[in-house]
């Protein structure tokens, strides 16, 4: 029950997002799609206890792969997809305790929260660079067998 | 469809080709797209007009275009200020160079649909408030939090939103701009739940601050920073990944402040 409400809350997070950088009304729905992508199986390994570097990069690798799916169908660039549909991934929650642990003089605390949001956008990076070469190589077999 | 013939380099002036290939990739990098999906677009573009020897050189500053056409040598360069995503205009762009170099518009044509997509509809105010709620105010769900922290954050991102764009207007460098943001973000989340413990609803100041902080934070433009160095362009890379970094530290500083004045 809490796992399906933390799904709707990417799929609006994501959706909200998408009406913030203007997407197009009709494609909305398929933004917050992307969005619960990145939710579930982050969510999945996180509560497994898979750590945060292998969630994020499961979230991101299943939002590009979503991404492609749309963006094939629909006839759009990819990107406008992964775009808002990373964003229950990307390290607001890490990059505030940073702030606040700073401000406190906690500076111990403040680095290792950088780190973690560093590791998480380099990690978002990797997930969307890995389902983009994915998607290359299914489309060249795809092309050699024709 | 136009046949081919008409459609050799000899119909059109060359600056006229140079200037419309220039103007497409200026306005998709302004949109938000990848350095080297607009580096592609150019390049093809040009490519269907029969161009030769084409380099295409894109920043988030700059785009540089060198190329042979009709056997002149000619350059053009122009200089890039003020992007913000926007993803419609995005995918009008991709369309355009798309059916372009395809043969499916000649140029008149796809300069019509290239002036028409300045004037594409945004949403309308109260759309992109609720949008703006939304997106900050559901963050607290994914981090454990109640519905009584969700309300005031839903509140309190779609207030940080609409003074954030009101700010953008005044012309501040984003530096300033962003320390700002980060003040006023920090500023409505505290009010909002110092006002709701006010009538007796007690909720976590930390999880509230997160959703007016996501609406600002530069989580897109680090990644694509990070994907473009992966992809192989590293000055466009590293001068995103900068300018993100910038806005963190900013953000940083304007919340740093407000929070060194109430804890």
């Amino acid at each position: 029950m809490d796992m399906i409400f933390k799904l709707l809350a990417g799929f609006f997070c994501a959706a909200g997002f998408s009406v913030m950088f203007n997407m197009p009304k009709r494609l909305i729905p398929c933004a917050g799609i992307s969005g619960v992508a990145a939710t579930l199986p982050y969510l999945l390994i996180l509560q497994s206890g898979g750590g945060l570097i292998l969630a994020v990069i499961a979230g991101s690798i299943a939002v590009g792969l979503t991404a492609e799916f749309f963006a094939y169908y629909t006839r759009n660039p990819s990107s406008i997809f992964t775009i808002p549909g990373i964003i229950p991934l990307v390290p607001g929650y890490s990059l505030y305790y940073a702030m606040l642990y700073l401000v406190q003089n906690n500076v111990d605390q403040a680095a290792q929260k950088g780190a973690e949001a560093v590791i998480t956008a380099i990690s978002i990076a990797c997930g969307i660079a890995i389902s983009m070469s994915i998607k290359r190589e299914f489309t060249a077999i795809k092309n050699r067998r024709k | 469809m136009i046949d081919r013939e008409n459609q050799n380099t000899g119909k059109y002036g060359n600056e006229e080709i140079l200037i419309f290939a220039i103007t497409l990739g200026k306005r998709m990098l302004q949109a938000g797209a990848e350095t080297y999906r607009v580096e592609d677009s150019v390049s093809r573009v040009l490519e269907s007009q029969g161009v030769r020897h084409i380099d295409v050189f894109a920043i988030p500053t700059a785009v540089f275009i060198s190329c042979e056409i009709n056997g002149e040598k000619m350059n053009i360069f122009e200089r890039i200020k003020g992007t913000n995503i926007d993803l419609e205009r995005f995918q009008a762009l991709n369309q355009i160079s798309r059916d372009f170099s395809s043969g499916v518009y000649d140029l008149k044509k796809a300069k019509e649909e290239l002036d028409k997509i300045s004037a594409t509809p945004k949403f309308n105010l109260f759309w992109s408030w609720l949008g703006a709620c939304a997106g900050g105010g559901f963050f607290v769900f994914l981090f454990d939090g109640g519905v009584m922290e969700f309300i005031v954050s839903f509140l309190a991102s779609g207030v940080t939103a609409l003074c954030f764009n009101s700010l953008s207007k005044l012309g501040f460098s984003f530096f300033i701009k962003n320390v700002i943001g980060g003040f006023i973000a920090g500023l409505f989340g505290f009010s909002f739940v110092k006002l709701a413990g006010l009538i007796g609803l007690n909720c976590d100041i930390n999880l509230v601050i997160i959703g007016p902080l996501m609406t600002l934070v530069p989580g897109v433009a680090i990644t694509t920073g990070i994907r473009d160095v992966i992809a192989g362009d590293l000055v466009a890379g590293n001068a995103k990944i900068m300018e993100a970094v910038f806005i963190a530290i900013g953000l940083a500083f304007g919340v740093g402040i407000l929070l060194r004045m109430v804890f």
